[in-house]
């Protein structure tokens, strides 16, 4: 199968792969650089003022059930083979000196976000209390931002055809509640809310442990921050594939997909 | 674009960074030449997400009237959490599941019980107390809901128009239906069928020359699934009213190893209980093959409790199991240990241990020496055990425990003389010797003696080289294990289901009793229990006129001695040796459906003539069923002649059947429900139909499921219980049940009534909980109760407040029977093939067949190199594969294997293999992983299906094709074992029945993949 197994880790993800194939969509009105629910001061284009959102990842209960990334499939409606966010289950080690980690995986909604200046559109930016959005009504599906983001943490919406990635729930959020990943989060390892609150469970998190954020040397300063990060998780959370997508293939299950969808290859 | 994507499929992780940029240089030059537009998300900024249910800003609270949220129950899986349930009021449909926060399977801690809906919801807000009652829902409970609307779900009722097991059917009309499998008749061109109303005969012996055996309307058997909230209405309305003492859950192929090694630990074959271990509280976990976390029951809660105990609290833990599971994250640095072991020798791991903490004297010496409850009050224990009881070991008595009247005698360690066990408060613990009771002389010996003796039949270098476990490992863990008084405590599950799994479970709770856990904090408890439901203050649902007091022998031979037989009894009469019998009985063993197919085609006891298969899959769940119960499930004339299933979907099972009755799915059902174990206070959740069931109804309105169709059968055929004067209120009045809800509101204001009524729903509870829909039948079915019935609704059941949970250092839900250091049932019986006694206490056995045959024997190492198991998912579910989203979840499971056995064998990551046992081969890709055993292959089990969508099906001629994501996966069971010291039957737990999936000899070899149907 051609696979690398003179690796020392193993790694199954079994899960999303961090493929993403992209066709572009050339949407009317895309070209243009003003935002108007933005410009309007739209609440759900500025934020909740002198919030700061953020995600503290307190691995050690994580269990890797993957509750959070069925969750936020059903929550943000995203479509088939698309994730907004996973737990990579990994292997360190050699048996019988081997350990598990789990890697939660999401946008990490960066102080200087790498996909923000690279979007033509202006469809991708942050609002004031740190959620980085997508306008998919001004997006028109360059990709830039995808190629740009670090993390792998962007997909092409198969069905809208824009760049769509994870915006905490803005929609749970901007109404009093809690991003869904974190409201079913089995071992309550997703902790969120407003760091400038002194009083909030994040900043206290923040504050009490030393914290690690993913590919700190790319300056991106993500906000979210994980307890107790082996570095080797981060390392393979970028250079692996999935075993599952060489399964799917040999057994045709692509095709049947699309086949599904009335023939037609949307990715 | 397919050509780059085939070049990071099957690429080296460095490919994907090149992929990227192909892709992205491709969507550069795309841009200038396309115009497709995707589809207009519903928001600019939220995409698709549906509107939140409420807002809470600024302290306003503001419900979204799109929306009703419910509480029920959710049966994705065997724990059956409570959930609310998100419903868009236009469509009914099911949006989104949440977590219950009044519920300890979902939230820890739970809501106290008085708070309204509204403050609920408050607090689960991001200025309430969000961190604290965080509710949650797996990856199963969170996605599953779409089996409600899946295209091959079951509809209308069918009736098969091919041979059985050809997938062609046909819709027909439910009472036309009935009237068929009432009346019977040449109902499928085969020949006469004997219809039900024949088969409730409730006079003549089923076997003339076993009148033990009971009546001709045993000839009905139900086999049903977990207890899921409507099993035990069916049971004691519908089958005891038709007069048949054969129905049966899943245990045997799920884990009665483990319920019954419990059971004989805790002294109660009736009741079957079982313990947990005090998740939060533990400082010292060692479970025996069951990674919490990785799965087990309560699934999220020890999970949740898991991850706090060693992120917040002190536990530390050791998994002893041929795979590492997901308990184990690098995380938490050394607090959590795997010891792998192959499986099936697990016993000799334990017995090792125990004989270390035995022959060390690391026991606690004094919880030991408590003979009896009195002894237990007066040192102000938690619990106390038989340890020092005398067990006769003279010819007459053998195996009995020496009494005075009831009371068991013992020395007393003050002046080592004979007294009632009820006098003494430190009794002598290790003692084999002669005493002497009114003028008798008895050979003896403590339990404990015997136990001594057994845990040295083997020397340690014995036992670790059963198991593969040091000596130096095996000490050091009885060293923790007893370092931590009573916080210490242990677990097995599912991975005692191999030939040994009864005494295997018996010797891990009996590491419990050397530390004396039972009943402490920290240690082990039986669970809360429950509000009282069927039967309490206002009705008795299990009451009626006519209920049948038939006590048969039952189609599985459990619950009965061999002994009894006049087969027995016969050979006895004639001078010859009894044993062997004809085949396997089980005394002291609750069911066993996994043997209900192969009994009826031997005949033996008898021969059965229906099947009602209610919401189970044996033919999947049973290792061996598919090569070996197939056969006779697909004749009629061989088993079973008429087969009525009652289930959502057509399964690996009900494509045998005669007739499929549609039934509800998850959020439309009815029912109530207890939680399992792994609790300290009294739980109840309830579940009512929170969406319309999308299934055919009944004329009456209520739609076709298990208890509507029980009804309507129950008044076809006239039985006692169904109709006008058929539910029994305590004060004499009686109720009318012809409708699904008259029992179940019943149920709810039972719960509502029980000790302490819970208080009235307000108005704005009903609102926010979206019940409204219920009110008038609320009213007419409860009269003045109805707003106590609705407060429980509200909540989707009633749950005891946690303070209640502990009481100073011990559990406040006691199990109050003494721990059985040795079990005089089981000691007393003997194995009706060998005719060799049970050991009363536990005693260590090599993997073999019932007659005593090793695997070791069977199996030669240069055949069989290796020893499978399976094990439980953390996302799938055998009866959620009708979930097409889950499968998005985990597409596919695998054949694990260590990456050094691979080389071994000159396998790679990725290939396709074939894995062989002595009766049974499967397939499936390889996946690579050093956290297995290297002398084991893994199997996650819940895919590799056939059935519920898997494959194709033909109803009134029309094609519905199956999916290939459902079929994916490897079908573990396929390599189950026959046992050949039986008239053919599956390998078994010798002592108890059990169905074998574990510890399997097998090998495994490279094939070319080829397309499986």
């Amino acid at each position: 199968m051609g696979q690398d197994n003179s690796r020392r880790d193993f790694l199954r993800k079994g899960l999303a792969t961090t493929a993403f194939a992209m066709l572009a969509t050339s949407q009317a009105d895309a070209m243009s650089l003003q935002i108007p629910g933005r410009d309007e001061k739209n609440p759900k284009y500025i934020g909740q003022k002198g919030k700061h959102f953020v995600m503290v990842l307190d691995l050690r209960k994580c269990i890797g059930c993957q509750a959070c990334t069925s969750v936020c499939k059903i929550e943000n409606e995203v479509p088939e083979d698309q994730f907004r966010t996973f737990v990579t289950e990994t292997e360190l080690g050699e048996f019988p000196d081997v350990r598990k980690g789990f890697l939660p995986q999401l946008c990490n909604h960066c102080e200087s976000p790498a996909c923000v200046p690279v979007c033509p559109t202006g469809a991708t930016f942050k609002r004031e209390d740190g959620i980085v959005v997508v306008d998919n009504t001004v997006c028109w599906g360059c990709g830039y931002c995808i190629s740009a983001c670090p993390y792998d943490k962007r997909y092409f919406n198969k069905r809208t055809k824009t760049a769509d990635k994870c915006n905490f729930c803005a929609q749970r959020v901007d109404k009093g509640l809690l991003p869904a990943c974190v409201e079913t989060c089995i071992g309550g390892a997703r902790v969120f809310g407003d760091i400038n609150d002194k009083n909030s469970d994040v900043y206290k998190l923040v504050s009490n442990f030393s914290t690690n954020v993913l590919k700190e040397a790319q300056g991106t300063r993500p906000q979210v921050f994980y307890i107790n990060l082996d570095s080797r998780l981060e390392e393979l959370s970028s250079s692996t594939q999935s075993l599952d997508d060489i399964v799917k293939a040999e057994e045709g299950f692509q095709r049947e997909w699309m086949k599904a969808r009335g023939g037609k290859d949307n990715g | 674009m397919q050509s780059s994507r085939r070049k990071f499929l099957i690429g080296s992780g460095a490919v994907v960074a090149a992929a990227s940029v192909a892709g992205y240089k491709e969507t550069l030059g795309a841009v200038a030449t396309l115009s497709n537009k995707g589809e207009l998300a519903k928001d600019s900024i939220y995409f698709n997400s549906p509107n939140a249910e409420y807002s809470y800003l600024n302290d306003e609270f503001v419900p979204n009237d799109e929306f009703k949220i419910s509480a029920t129950t959710c049966i994705g899986c065997t724990t059956q959490c409570g959930v609310r349930v998100k419903i868009d009021k236009k469509t009914d449909k099911v949006v989104r599941v949440l977590g219950n926060p009044y519920n300890l399977l979902s939230t820890d801690p739970w809501l106290p019980y008085n708070i309204s809906i509204k403050d609920s919801y408050k607090l689960l807000s991001q200025s309430g107390k969000f961190e604290t009652y965080r509710s949650n829902v797996c990856a199963r409970g969170n996605v599953i809901f779409d089996k409600i609307e899946a295209k091959n779900r079951v509809l209308k009722p069918l009736k098969r128009v091919g041979k059985r097991g050809e997938n062609k059917w046909k819709e027909m009309d439910i009472d036309e239906l009935i009237s068929e499998i009432v009346n019977g008749g040449d109902l499928f061109g085969e020949g006469n069928v004997k219809g039900l109303k024949d088969i409730r005969d409730t006079k003549t012996p089923i076997n003339p020359d076993e009148p033990i055996f009971g009546p001709k309307s045993n000839g009905l058997c139900l086999i049903g699934t977990t207890h899921e909230g409507r099993f035990k209405t069916v049971i004691h309305r519908f089958l005891k009213s038709f007069g048949t003492s054969n129905f049966m859950g899943h245990t045997s192929i799920c884990g009665l190893s483990m319920r019954a090694g419990e059971a004989a630990y805790l002294g109660n074959f009736k009741k079957y209980p079982h313990l947990k271990p005090d998740f939060e509280n533990t400082e010292y976990l060692l479970s025996i093959g069951t990674p919490p976390g990785q799965a087990g029951n309560p699934f999220k809660r020890q999970g949740k409790l898991l991850a706090r105990a060693r992120t917040e609290k002190n536990i530390d833990y050791t998994i002893v199991s041929p795979m590492q599971g997901n308990s184990d994250t690098i995380a938490v640095g050394g607090r959590s240990h795997w010891i792998p072991i192959i499986p099936g020798t697990d016993l000799a791991f334990v017995m090792g241990v125990l004989q270390i903490i035995i022959n060390n004297n690391l026991y606690n010496d004094k919880y030991l020496r408590i003979p009896s409850e009195k002894g237990r009050a007066a040192l102000k224990d938690a619990s106390w055990t038989n340890s020092s009881h005398l067990v006769i070991q003279d010819k007459k008595g053998f195996g009995k425990i020496l009494r005075d009247g009831k009371v068991p005698l013992v020395l007393d360690a003050s002046d080592n003389a004979l007294k009632s066990s009820n006098a003494v408060t430190q009794a002598v613990l290790d003692f084999k010797g002669d005493v002497e009771f009114n003028g008798q002389t008895y050979s003896v010996r403590t339990a404990f003696n015997e136990l001594k003796e057994n845990v040295n039949e083997l020397s340690l270098e014995e036992y670790s080289k059963e198991c593969g476990v040091s000596v130096e490992k095996m000490q050091e863990v009885a060293k923790d294990f007893t370092s931590h008084g009573r916080k210490a405590s242990v677990d097995c599950h599912g991975g005692t289901m191999h030939t040994t799994g009864f005494y295997t479970t018996y010797a891990v709770m009996m590491l419990g009793a050397m530390v004396g856990n039972l009943n402490y904090k920290g240690g082990m408890s039986p669970g809360g229990g429950a509000y009282k439901d069927y039967v309490g203050k206002k009705y008795n649902l299990f009451g009626y006129k006519g209920k049948s007091k038939v006590h048969a022998t039952r189609i599985d031979k459990t619950r009965m001695a061999y002994e009894k037989t006049n087969e027995y009894k016969k050979k006895v009469a004639a001078g010859k040796n009894p044993y062997p019998a004809k085949d396997t009985w089980y005394p002291f063993t609750n069911a066993l459906e996994s043997e209900v197919i192969m009994n009826s085609a031997k005949g033996y006891p008898y021969k059965l003539d229906c099947l009602l298969a209610f919401n189970t899959n044996f033919m999947y769940g049973t290792a061996g069923g598919e090569n070996h119960i197939k056969e006779l499930i697909s004749d009629p004339k061989k088993s079973i002649p008429l087969f009525i299933a009652v289930d959502p979907f057509i399964s690996e099972t009900t494509k045998y059947a005669d007739y499929i009755i549609p039934d509800s799915v998850l959020h439309e059902t009815w029912g109530a429900v207890h939680a399992w174990a792994g609790y300290q206070t009294k739980i109840n959740t309830l579940r009512f139909p929170v969406t319309k069931p999308r299934q055919d109804s009944f004329k009456n309105g209520d739609s076709i499921e298990m208890i509507s169709f029980m009804i309507a059968l129950g008044k076809k055929m006239k039985l006692p219980g169904f109709g006008k004067k058929a539910l029994k209120g305590q004060d004499g009045t009686w109720y009318p049940l012809e409708k699904a809800e008259d029992i179940y509101l019943r149920v709810f204001e039972n719960i509502a009534l029980d000790g302490k009524p819970v208080p009235d729903a307000s108005d704005e509870d009903i609102e926010l909980s979206g019940i409204e829909s219920y009110v008038p039948s609320l009213k007419s079915i409860c009269g003045n109760n109805w707003r106590k019935t609705a407060y429980v609704m509200a909540r989707g059941g009633r749950y005891q407040d946690i303070e209640h949970s502990y009481n100073g250092d011990f559990i406040s839900h006691r199990y109050k029977k003494p721990v059985q250091v040795y079990n005089e049932t089981v000691g007393m019986k003997r194995n009706s093939i060998t005719g060799e006694r049970y050991s009363g206490t536990i005693k260590f056995y090599k993997q073999r067949m019932v007659n005593g045959d090793t695997f070791e024997k069977l199996f030669s190492k240069d055949k069989f190199p290796l020893t499978a198991f399976s094990f439980k998912s953390n996302v799938l579910a055998t009866p959620d594969t009708s979930s097409a989203k889950l499968k998005e979840i985990k597409y596919t499971t695998y054949v694990d294997l260590n990456p050094k056995t691979a080389e071994k064998f000159g396998l790679a990551h990725g290939d396709y293999v074939k894995v062989t046992s002595g009766d049974g081969e499967t397939k499936g890709f390889l996946r690579l992983r050093h956290g297995v055993h290297p002398q084991t292959i893994g199997v996650e089990q819940g895919a590799g299906r056939r059935g519920e969508g898997a494959v194709d099906v033909e109803i009134n001629g029309k094609l519905v094709k199956g999916d290939i994501a459902k079929r994916s996966g490897v079908f573990y069971n396929k390599i189950g074992l026959l046992d050949p010291s039986r008239p053919t039957a599956l390998t078994t737990d010798f002592v108890c029945g059990s169905n074998v999936r574990q510890a399997i000899p097998v090998n495994i070899e490279k094939i070319k993949y080829t397309k499986e149907v």
